[in-house]
């Protein structure tokens, strides 16, 4: 009877042994089956405001560039950047190349007008527009020098442009404007197309870019 | 036949247990590829888990070292790598040249850097614990430790 038992535990044991050396090929099945967990993970990063960079470059090489920086880690990361004029996320600003434009003064004005254009050139060469429309302030460039045109055209909504300023006389707050446009709904914020590059900045979601 | 078991037993557990605690936190792995004269090669596989392990046995000395020259980055990094692991499956940089390819993305909590280029290839594979684990041990023997 003893000796059945024995046989009983020594065979339970080596089971038991091989059971546990082969619990990592088990593993290594739930590794490779990961993609339905990360997908989860990709699916609370989403929640997440992501600030977008893409440039295509139409020439023989094709260039592009993708940046995808979720505006968080910016906030995050600024302030520990200690480096010439960036400190604690805030750039300072040279009063040297202002040529003494209140640029505050200048920001204040602009948000207490109402909407409407401020600046309108057209000539043979370009076309410029710059406005105050729904509470953003738009930048719109033709250039019809060359023979291929190019256009930019830059769009920031109000709220992010006062954050940006809101810091002291000669600095930027770039942290502040980075929280205001995280408040933001998606948006395109700079569009660039010409003859050889297309850049496109925009707000959205996803962190992934389309 | 019973102590044979038992030593079977034992020793299954133990390769186990060291094997799960070392490879639990993945491998980190670096291949760098020059392809030019002289041009290096290195192919190199680490357990994540041993690199903090095995900085404990650094000289306090060289720690201390290492810690002041990196001294400007480390905040940066902090903050970086703890960000990142919100992060851990997201596309940061793609370049796609010609005939070069770069990507920096985090893929299952890993920071994966790969360069290809004509002339070299570089990737790396390294996950986020463990930089933060180093980076926190760096900062313990930094100057303001």
């Amino acid at each position: 009877m003893l000796n059945r038992y024995k046989v009983l535990f020594a065979r339970t044991a080596l089971i038991a042994t091989a059971v546990l050396l082969l619990s990592p090929l088990g593993t290594l099945a739930q590794a490779t089956a990961a993609p339905a967990s990360s997908s989860q993970s990709t699916a609370s990063a989403s929640k997440d405001r992501w600030l977008h960079v893409r440039v295509i470059s139409s020439d023989a090489k094709g260039e592009t560039v993708r940046v995808n920086v979720p505006l968080e880690l910016a906030e995050k990361l600024l302030p520990a950047i200690h480096q010439d004029r960036i400190h604690d996320g805030k750039v300072k600003i040279d009063n040297a190349h202002m040529n003494d434009v209140d640029l505050h003064a200048l920001v204040d004005a602009i948000r207490t007008t109402k909407d409407g254009e401020f600046v309108t050139v057209q000539s043979n060469d370009c076309d410029v527009r710059v406005a105050k429309q729904s509470n953003h302030l738009i930048v719109h460039v033709l250039d019809k020098e060359n023979s291929r045109k190019s256009e930019v055209e830059v769009k920031v909504p109000m709220k992010v442009i006062d954050a940006l300023f809101s810091a002291g006389k000669d600095e930027l707050d770039i942290v502040a404007a980075l929280h205001a446009l995280s408040a933001q709904g998606d948006t395109e914020l700079v569009s660039v197309k010409d003859h050889e590059n297309t850049v496109r900045v925009w707000l959205d979601s996803k962190n992934v870019t389309d | 036949m019973i102590l044979l078991a038992k030593a079977a037993l034992g020793l299954g557990t133990t390769i186990v247990l060291a094997g799960a605690y070392t490879m639990r936190e993945g491998v980190i792995r670096i291949d760098v590829d020059e392809y030019h004269a002289g041009g290096s090669h290195v192919h190199m596989w680490v357990p994540a888990a041993a690199v903090p392990m095995a900085m404990h046995f650094v000289p306090a000395e060289h720690m201390r070292h290492v810690s002041y020259q990196a001294r400007e980055a480390m905040p940066i990094l902090h903050a970086i790598v703890k960000e990142l692991k919100k992060y851990p499956d997201s596309e940061f940089v793609e370049v796609d040249d010609h005939d070069q390819h770069i990507r920096v993305r985090t893929h299952d909590g890993r920071l994966q850097i790969d360069v290809d280029a004509p002339d070299q290839k570089v990737h790396v594979l390294c996950p986020l614990s463990t930089i933060e684990d180093v980076t926190t041990q760096l900062e313990e023997h930094g100057p303001t430790a």
